[in-house]
Formats: C-alpha cells, sequence, structure tokens
C-alpha cells in the first residue's frame, strides 16, 4: 500500500476516534493490538489471507477484541480487516499513533518491558524520558517478555535499550 | 771318388789307363780335346748361363733384404704397436684411476647434497611439525574456547528460560532503567544504557 493510502487511513480512524472522544484510549489500545499483530505469524496470517472472506476475519477481530477493548477500537480494526488492507495494519495504527501524538504536540515513546508497568512507573518512566529528550512524550507500553527483563525505549529514531536480552547477547558475544 | 780310387777301381776292371778308349784319338788326344771341350762348355755356360744364374742370384738376394727389410718393418712395426698398447694399456689404467677419482669425487659430492638436502629436509620437517603442534594447539584452544562459549551460552539460555529473573529482580531493572534514564538527562539520545 502507497503511503498516501497509509496516511489516509491513518487520517480517517484518527479522526473517527477523535469525533467519537476516545481518541487516547482507541489510540492506546490500538496501538497495542499493532504490536500484538506484528509478534504473531498465526494472526498476521489469519487476517491477511484473501482466501478467507472478509466476515470471517473481521469475526476473528472482534473475537478477539471483544470485550477487551473499546467498541471503537474493535470496529476500526474491523474496518480495515474488511477492506482487505491488514497487512497495512500496523503502519496505518502507527501512523495514526504519531498523528494523534503529534497533534498533542507529543513524542510517541515505544516502551518494552518484560512485564507489566505500573501507573507509578509509566509516569515516572514519562517523566525521565521526557527530560532526556526534551520532549513530551506520548508513552506506548508494549509488555514483551522476549526481552527477558529491564526495559527498551524508542523515541523517534533514539534506542535506549536496558534489556536482559541485549545484555546477554553482549555477554555471549563477548564470551 | 778320388783319383786313386779311380785308378783302383780301372785296375780292378782290368782296364789300361794308358791305352785310349776311342778308336780314333789317342789317348793323350783324347784328354787334350776332352780338357779343350770341357773348357768350351764351361766357357758357353759361363757365358750365357752366368748372367741369368747372376741375375736369379740376385733377384734371390734382393727378396732376402726386401723380406730382411720386411721383417725389420713388421718388428719395428710391432714394436710400435707394442708400445701403442703398452702405452695404451698405461692410459687406459690412468683411464681408470682417473673414473674412479671422478666417481669417488661424485659420489662424495652426491653424498654431501644428500646429507645437506636431507638436513634441509629435516629442518623443515621440524619447522613443520612445530607449526603443526602450534597450530593444533590454538586450534584446540580455539575448539575449547568456542566450547565453552557454546556451553556458556546454552546455560545462559536455559536459567533465563527457567524464568530465574524473578518479579522482585524484573522491578529492580525497571527502576534501575528509570533512574538511569533520570539522571542521564544530557545524556544524547541514540546512546545504550
Amino acid at each position: 500500500m502507497s503511503d498516501a493510502r497509509i496516511e489516509g487511513y491513518a487520517r480517517a480512524l484518527f479522526e473517527i476516534a477523535r469525533a467519537e472522544g476516545t481518541l487516547d484510549e482507541v489510540e492506546d489500545e490500538l496501538f497495542r493490538f499493532a504490536r500484538s499483530y506484528e509478534s504473531s505469524d498465526e494472526l498476521r496470517s489469519a487476517l491477511t489471507d484473501d482466501m478467507i472472506p472478509a466476515a470471517k476475519r473481521q469475526a476473528i477481530v472482534e473475537d478477539l477484541l471483544g470485550g477487551k477493548a473499546t467498541g471503537t477500537t474493535t470496529q476500526l480494526v474491523s474496518m480495515v480487516v474488511g477492506s482487505g488492507r491488514g497487512k497495512d495494519l500496523p503502519a496505518i495504527i502507527d501512523t495514526l499513533v504519531a498523528r494523534a501524538s503529534s497533534a498533542k504536540n507529543l513524542e510517541v515513546a515505544e516502551v518494552r518491558s518484560a512485564v507489566a508497568l505500573t501507573s507509578d512507573q509509566q509516569d515516572r518512566l514519562k517523566a525521565a524520558l521526557a527530560n532526556a529528550t526534551g520532549k513530551q512524550v506520548n508513552l506506548k507500553v508494549v509488555v514483551d517478555p522476549s526481552i527477558l527483563g529491564g526495559i527498551v525505549a524508542t523515541v523517534g529514531d533514539s534506542v535506549i535499550d536496558g534489556s536482559v536480552r541485549t545484555r546477554v547477547d553482549q555477554l555471549k558475544s563477548r564470551i | 771318388m778320388n783319383v786313386k780310387f779311380a785308378f783302383n777301381l780301372v785296375a780292378a776292371e782290368g782296364i789300361d789307363p794308358a791305352r785310349s778308349i776311342s778308336a780314333y784319338l789317342s789317348a793323350q788326344a783324347e784328354l787334350i780335346w776332352g780338357t779343350a771341350a770341357s773348357i768350351i762348355i764351361f766357357a758357353v755356360i759361363f757365358k750365357f748361363a752366368g748372367p741369368m744364374v747372376k741375375k736369379a742370384m740376385a733377384a734371390r738376394t734382393a727378396a732376402v733384404e726386401q723380406e730382411l727389410n720386411d721383417s725389420a718393418a713388421a718388428k719395428t712395426t710391432a714394436l710400435a704397436e707394442a708400445n701403442d698398447i703398452r702405452q695404451a694399456a698405461g692410459d687406459i689404467d690412468a683411464e681408470r684411476q682417473r673414473l674412479i677419482a671422478d666417481a669417488d669425487a661424485q659420489a662424495e659430492a652426491l653424498l654431501d647434497e644428500g646429507r645437506a638436502r636431507l638436513e634441509v629436509e629435516v629442518a623443515e620437517l621440524n619447522a613443520r611439525a612445530d607449526a603443526d603442534i602450534i597450530s593444533a594447539s590454538g586450534r584446540v584452544s580455539d575448539e575449547m574456547r568456542g566450547e565453552i562459549a557454546r556451553l556458556a551460552n546454552a546455560a545462559t539460555e536455559r536459567t533465563l528460560a527457567a524464568g530465574v529473573i524473578d518479579d522482585a529482580t524484573q522491578q529492580q531493572l525497571i527502576e534501575a532503567f528509570i533512574q538511569n534514564v533520570g539522571q542521564n538527562v544530557s545524556q544524547k539520545m541514540g546512546a545504550t544504557s
């Protein structure tokens, strides 16, 4: 899909969520769904398989998100998947999140942690990243057990890697 | 047969030596004419057969001289050949000695060359063996280090897979990260903490 089309989808989703007044929540849920989508080959293949009817793919989305996310989030994902743009879902969502953050004059900070962060930890981390970057950040936390422990924070093109996985890899290469 | 024997023989036959045998000549005349005839015959023979005999004798003398000369030449030739043979024998002996000396020298040179080559080859083999030993030692050492690293990595992965990072440790890591990011406000973004 071209960048213009991704941008168009993102803008449409952004406007819908903002019109619904649930932009922050929808943005957060979409972001987490996009990361889950990226990490699950099974989910990705199910939502992008053209041999599966659109209604069936949308039913899968509703089964996954129903009751766990807002109705707006479920409907937006279902709409994208039903239109056959499932493979572009992460790019569309990332563009949406960037647009939403930009609208709030924030910089998206993707934080990967092996375990869930408490609200207090998220607040302190947000403040620390803001101090470090000089920008207000829109914190997006993703639980990623593959990093084993610690945190990996990505702000724009910069990465602050404090994960156990990276330290283990460095130790391995040193050995 | 001497004269005395002849007279005795005539006397024994009853022949008178003073009596002529010829019916026409007396004994004295017969003696004279007989002597003259004999002289004439001898003269004729000397006149006509002498040169031939002389020539034959000269030819025989020449032949003998020629034979003597030939014999002398043959002897000289034989002596020269004998001398040549002796000289050749001497040359052969000298050549044999020279060949033996050359062969000895070549054999000695070959032995020296062989010894030198063997020494070089032995030195090369020793150096190669030393290098192989060092290489094998290094290879074994590398393999051991690699194996140790592999085992250490495997042990690390198994330990991490077993979930040895408990919740308290996870929280410590998170707090340490937050504190580290907060303390390094001036740290340029992009650095890996």
